[in-house]
């Protein structure tokens, strides 16, 4: 739930990057913040394990600006994508405003990505909240790999395996390399906004 | 007609924000990507980099199977083929060992394929660096080797209080062979732990599994408290 203070005027909205373990969470959020640093300003926050995984999450606060005379500040978190972290995943997704789901496009990762997307249904539902219903974007990531001979889910799969139904915008990317990582996140944003418009006009 | 066009404003408003922020300032293709696209390296940093965690059988025999290949590309170079050599050993570790594996594993591989890529594409460097970078990295494989015998002592060794109840055995660990004489055999997963198993009662084998679990979750303290340390000193 986003926080909208009348009396400040600012608006802080929460996104989480979801998705099986290894997916390219973090990577993203990296990316986006190694790239755009000098425009971003901020610092992002990650706490890894020694496998360099994500223990609890990594944050980016990123500030919009002024829009309407309201400060828009967006807050970017990724979840420990290894399933023994369930419950922190289900804390951090705890007041979200927006989503993307970070889908492996490994072929041995097919699994893994039903099951990620189960569980982040199953997490919003405890929350009361819809998966139908909340701004989504689907990310296929390592689509870099298919040059190195790699083999890889067809993104038609990857849409009928976990978009057939939600039929939620999608972005083939790379956010190793970084194709199509900024376009993820602007797309998340604006859907995210766009759903907060009501409470801001 | 009035609302929609200040939804239209308001949502153009917000996608000219996000393009400023997201600006891109030049192309991203550097040299090294140049390089390394058309280089025989670029099979095994592919595998590196999808090297997961709960790291599989098949990603393993992938990347054995690669330096197998880049090793016949380099047939003449021994530096190169040296760093090959402690990536294979290591990886042949990581196989056995999986979860279990030291911490450390991952990140001397990650540094032995770097020093190689460097050696392999950097054409003007001295072979007295090359050799140089080769020395720092065995320096680094044969301290990961220290650690994993440490590691395996102190499991053998754990301080037991007055009346409590035996140790369960510990886990297995394979040490890290040094050349191919040494490498370790490999055997399936299953069997390894059916075997661990045998001969244990349906308790005992739920006390080993639990000692297991504690020494993960005392393994993820001990780095986390360095990693606080760590952290704490550079402040």
């Amino acid at each position: 739930m986003a926080i909208i203070n009348l009396k400040k005027k600012e608006v802080q909205s929460k996104i989480v990057y979801y998705g099986p373990g290894r997916g390219g969470k973090t990577t993203n959020l990296e990316y986006v913040y190694k790239k755009f640093r000098s425009r971003i300003q901020t610092e992002m926050v990650t706490i890894k394990t020694h496998g360099d995984r994500t223990l609890f999450f990594d944050f980016l606060p990123i500030q919009i600006g002024r829009i309407r005379g309201y400060d828009i500040r967006i807050q970017l978190y990724t979840v420990p994508g290894q399933v023994k972290y369930e419950s922190t995943r289900r804390l951090v997704l705890r007041g979200v405003d927006g989503i993307v789901f970070v889908a492996d496009s490994l072929a041995v990762r097919r699994k893994e990505n039903v099951l990620s997307l189960k569980s982040l249904a199953d997490n919003l539902a405890s929350y009361k909240k819809s998966i139908l219903e909340i701004p989504l974007v689907f990310q296929y990531n390592k689509r870099d790999l298919t040059d190195d001979g790699i083999p890889l889910l067809p993104v038609e799969w990857l849409e009928q395996d976990l978009n057939s139904e939600l039929k939620a915008p999608y972005f083939e990317a790379s956010a190793l390399k970084g194709p199509n990582v900024a376009q993820t996140m602007k797309k998340i944003i604006l859907m995210t906004i766009d759903s907060l418009r009501k409470d801001l006009t | 007609m009035a609302q929609q066009r200040d939804e239209d404003n308001f949502r153009s408003q917000v996608e000219d924000r996000l393009d400023h922020l997201f600006q891109e300032d030049s192309p991203e293709e550097t040299e090294e990507n140049v390089r390394l696209r058309e280089h025989p390296l670029k099979g095994l940093k592919a595998i590196l980099l999808s090297i997961d965690w709960e790291i599989t059988d098949s990603t393993m025999d992938s990347l054995l199977n690669e330096i197998k290949n880049v090793e016949y590309i380099y047939s003449e170079d021994k530096i190169i083929l040296t760093f090959l050599q402690l990536l294979g050993s290591i990886g042949r570790y990581l196989k056995v060992n999986k979860a279990r594996a030291h911490p450390n594993a991952t990140r001397v591989i990650n540094s032995v394929y770097e020093a190689l890529e460097k050696a392999a594409l950097t054409e003007e460097m001295p072979r007295a660096e090359k050799e140089k970078m080769l020395l720092e990295e065995v320096a680094n494989f044969k301290k990961l080797k220290e650690q994993v015998v440490l590691r395996k002592v102190e499991k053998k060794e754990p301080a037991v209080s007055k009346g409590a109840p035996p140790p369960a055995p510990a886990p297995e660990e394979k040490e890290i062979p040094v050349t191919e004489s040494f490498l370790p055999e490999e055997t399936p997963v299953g069997a390894r732990a059916e075997a661990r198993f045998a001969g244990m009662s349906p308790h005992e084998a739920f006390a080993y599994a639990l000692e297991e679990i504690r020494d993960v979750i005392r393994a993820e303290f001990r780095t986390l408290r360095a990693e606080i340390k760590l952290w704490r000193e550079s402040k």
